[in-house]
């Protein structure tokens, strides 16, 4: 294994280390793994200047003994907020002819290096590696590679045998690669897919020790989730009328309301159908916090200066459409209700 | 004077302290051996349940608790992430222990109630894990100091990988009689409870990512994660990668679960069952939470039983109906009181009201007492009727108001009310809907207080010679300090609030947030005529 000793890999995941203090905690985190790796004692309480003096000089040893150290940024995008100082610094070290490093960054983000400032820029290197979701041969390999069994385990040979052949002709499918396309087109990464096949595995019927077409199926439709229609379907009778008389003063063109406002509309709806459904104020108001919990509503307004719950403008957080297509798959929703959506 | 184990703080102690401990030390000591957590706690130390007994202490979660049971899988399987989300009271946290409870698995349990910043959660996780108990002994330190992110994963790992390794050699060394006692399996599991308080938290931006990111950054397969939240999971926005948990969605309970959950642990269950029938889809129609309804469905069976003389008899059709006859005219009030919660009465104030009790909770759901149910002094409320009165009358009108006769009805002028003064008033309805209360300034609050209590006083001391009630002295600095006493009081208390400054004048504005029902009460207890001061349009 001769590459590992000629590289030493220090991984910095960003988004732990962006506290306040960036630089202190990377430079600290950088010292910690260098001396891990090379077994060294690290001391926590060194200072900043200690630890990046000893940065320097395990470049420079590491850069004398022909070793290569190999930074790799994650989500290094946040590094670029604010001045970069911790980016120019680790790419400026680079430059000197003594060390022997390479920084590679990871992002998400596909103009990540557009944010880099000029500086931080004209060391960087250009040169970038894109990831695309798998293609079709490699979704294929990759199942295969994920679900088949290896042969080199504990379970006996006709079990690992049965279950690879069982799981060739689910693979070979066309009802399979219909579903597992359905899927990756709404997420395409390989870890929604991994997902997806964990969620269809944990299915597998333990019975009988082999996967079925009808897991995968399972899996798929668990998968397709309307966070926002699951929360109509869960609201009361009260908090749906409180939903529809918010849409119907939104069609007024209202441009701003509240709960007052709200109350009034209900009212002039009873009036106006003599429903069974009217309540008192107080009930109102707790079925109104219930919505604003379940997040179907919210304030338009940022902090509420003081103001009681009841006088803050609030607003839907769900389309008309949405409401609408909720309240059709409702159970046992009011005839009154359906008939004021579609006016 | 010594103490029993050195505290790692100093601490100044009084002579009697120093005593208790020195008599208590031999029980302390002892106690201290046997308080010493084991591995055993991290898993429940209660009976284990079986498969069935789960199922039926949660009617209605049956495809949720199959789902998990299928996520967690058989013992020593590898999981990913799991996200349980649902509304409020329905079950997730109890199901989610019991179910671990039947599987008798090591876990370790956070609730972001409880440890409401980032320093708390990390150091409170890894206590259990280290098995760390803050006690005496440690002065109620946490075992290691965290509040990085970067920290924590660091520890996180020592600990988790000593605990495996200590749940593996403790396996290999028991015979099989003895880990019947233990915790199944070589995995152990972390639930994050209310996740959703996370959002709100100043780190969030970099917790919330971290939290969710965890099993990639740990990289164990003997590490399970459970986060359970009240919020969907497309509310929780990360610009980051992770892999997003697996989601199990808890619904809220249909009319049937309810019925099934109410009938349980019922006395006479043919009676309660056409108590159901009666109530359930009534009451279903404003809100199907367990913990509302529970509470008012308990009062209401109260009120239902009233003509029964014996709890226990199975009642027939004929009996059926008559109950329900009387407890028709019932519902609705108790429909409008659902959300109360009735005020407990004292232990001896229970004795003396025994007979009434039944009708007190009664009321105190529906009516919610027209009396004040909490005490201020007489002062306090005087400020609360002037503060009401100057958020909701206009500055402009106090002098009318408030001049020397006391009251303004007489001011009112009768006009014929034209189309564009109708439009106007809409307008101006529209605009106090809208804008809630007006806030003032400290000063003429203190003016409206000062003739209000000039007028009471006038009017009091008419009735009783001398005596008032009111403490208002003649010097008026006395007043004064005594008033703002209350004034912070109120604002305490949320009757007032503290409006935004006005940048021209440069004081504090205050806003009223009682409501007008309220007001009316504190002016009946004082035998003030609120409704003769307040401005109507």
């Amino acid at each position: 294994m001769g590459f590992c000793t000629m590289m030493t890999i220090v991984h910095l995941r960003t988004y732990l280390l962006m506290v306040t203090c960036v630089r202190l905690l990377t430079v600290q985190e950088i010292a910690r793994q260098l001396c891990v790796e090379h077994q060294l004692v690290f001391s926590k309480m060194a200072s900043f200047d200690e630890n990046s003096q000893f940065i320097v000089s395990m470049l420079r040893e590491c850069g004398l003994a022909h070793k290569t150290i190999i930074f790799v940024l994650d989500e290094f995008d946040l590094f670029a907020q604010g001045k970069q100082r911790v980016l120019y610094s680790l790419l400026d070290a680079m430059q000197s002819v003594t060390s022997q490093g390479v920084v590679i960054g990871i992002s998400c983000r596909l103009d990540a290096d557009q944010l880099l400032e000029k500086r931080v820029r004209s060391r960087f290197s250009h040169r970038k590696l894109l990831f695309l979701p798998p293609s079709e041969e490699d979704l294929d390999r990759l199942l295969e590679n994920i679900l088949y069994l290896p042969t080199d385990t504990d379970f006996p040979c006709e079990y690992t045998d049965e279950f690879n052949g069982k799981l060739k002709n689910i693979l070979m499918d066309g009802r399979l690669k219909d579903i597992i396309h359905a899927y990756l087109n709404s997420n395409s990464t390989v870890n929604s897919l991994l997902r997806f096949l964990f969620l269809a595995v944990s299915y597998m019927d333990v019975e009988s020790g082999f996967l079925s077409l009808e897991n995968f199926k399972t899996a798929f439709s668990s998968m397709q989730r309307q966070p926002k229609m699951e929360s109509i379907k869960d609201c009361s009778i009260l908090e749906l009328y409180l939903l529809v008389c918010m849409k119907r003063l939104e069609v007024k063109e209202q441009s701003s309301y509240n709960f007052n406002s709200v109350m009034k509309e209900y009212k002039s709806v009873h009036d106006s159908f003599q429903t069974s459904d009217h309540y008192s104020q107080d009930v109102c108001l707790r079925a109104f916090e219930n919505l604003l919990q379940r997040e179907l509503i919210c304030f338009a307004d940022n902090r509420g200066y003081g103001q009681s719950l009841e006088f803050r403008p609030v607003k839907l957080l769900i389309s008309h459409a949405e409401l609408h297509q909720g309240m059709k798959s409702y159970r046992s929703c009011p005839a009154v209700l359906l008939k004021l959506m579609d006016r | 004077m010594s103490n029993e184990g050195t505290p790692q703080i100093t601490r100044r102690t009084t002579r009697s302290s120093s005593a208790a401990v020195s008599i208590n030390a031999a029980e302390t000591s002892k106690t201290r051996i046997s308080n010493v957590p084991t591995i055993n706690d991290l898993a429940f130390d209660q009976e284990p349940i079986n498969k069935d007994d789960l199922f039926s202490s949660f009617p209605g979660r049956r495809t949720q608790i199959l789902e998990l049971l299928h996520l967690l899988g058989p013992s020593n399987s590898p999981m990913l992430p799991i996200f349980i989300y649902g509304a409020a009271s329905t079950g997730k946290t109890s199901i989610i222990l019991q179910v671990f409870r039947h599987l008798k698995r090591p876990f370790v349990y956070s609730s972001c109630i409880s440890c409401y910043s980032p320093r708390i959660l990390f150091e409170s996780i890894l206590d259990r894990l280290l098995l760390h108990k803050k006690s005496d002994a440690n002065g109620y330190s946490s075992a290691k100091r965290c509040e990085k992110p970067a920290d924590f994963v660091n520890f996180l790992r020592e600990a988790l990988i000593n605990i495996i390794n200590n749940i593996n050699s403790n396996s290999v060394n028991l015979s099989s009689d003895k880990l019947a006692g233990r915790p199944n399996g070589k995995m152990i599991y972390l639930i994050f409870d209310n996740l959703e308080l996370v959002r709100d938290w100043d780190k969030s931006s970099t917790m919330l990512p971290f939290l969710f990111n965890l099993h990639n950054i740990l990289k164990m397969p003997e590490v399970g994660l459970i986060y359970v939240s009240g919020t969907t999971p497309d509310t929780y926005y990360s610009s980051m990668g992770y892999i997003e948990p697996i989601p199990v969605y808890f619904p809220d309970y249909t009319e049937d679960a309810l019925r099934e959950i109410f009938m349980r642990n019922q006395a006479n269950r043919k009676l309660y069952s056409s108590f159901l029938n009666a109530v359930l889809r009534p009451f279903c129609r404003v809100t199907r939470r367990v913990d509302a309804l529970s509470i008012v469905f308990s009062s209401l069976y109260k009120v239902y039983c009233e003509p029964l003389k014996d709890l226990g008899i199975v009642p027939n059709e004929d009996m059926k109906r008559r109950l329900f006859a009387h407890l028709q005219p019932r519902i609705t009030p108790f429909l409008n009181g659902i959300f109360r919660v009735p005020s407990q009465t004292s232990v001896e104030v229970e004795g003396n009201k025994k007979a009434r009790w039944k009708n007190d909770a009664e009321k105190s759901i529906c009516e919610g007492f027209e009396k004040v149910d909490f005490h201020m002094s007489a002062s306090a409320k005087y400020l609360l009727i002037s503060a009401f009165l100057a958020s909701r009358n206009p500055a402009t009108l106090d002098a009318s108001m408030f001049d020397s006769t006391g009251g303004c009805s007489s001011h009112k002028r009768k006009r014929k009310a034209s189309e564009k003064s109708m439009e106007q008033k809409e307008i101006a309805e529209q605009e106090l809907l809208m804008r809630g209360p007006g806030t003032f300034p400290l000063e003429r609050l203190l003016a409206i207080f000062q003739c209000i209590t000039s007028v009471a006083e006038y009017s009091s001391s008419e009735e009783e010679e001398g005596s008032n009630g009111l403490g208002v002295e003649g010097s008026s600095s006395e007043l004064m300090s005594d008033v703002l006493l209350q004034l912070s009081s109120l604002c305490n208390a949320n009757f007032v609030t503290k409006g935004g400054n006005c940048p021209l004048e440069g004081s504090i504005r205050y806003r009223s947030t009682v409501s007008e029902e309220l007001a009316m009460k504190v002016a009946r207890s004082l035998r003030f005529p609120l409704s003769k001061y307040l401005y109507r349009r």
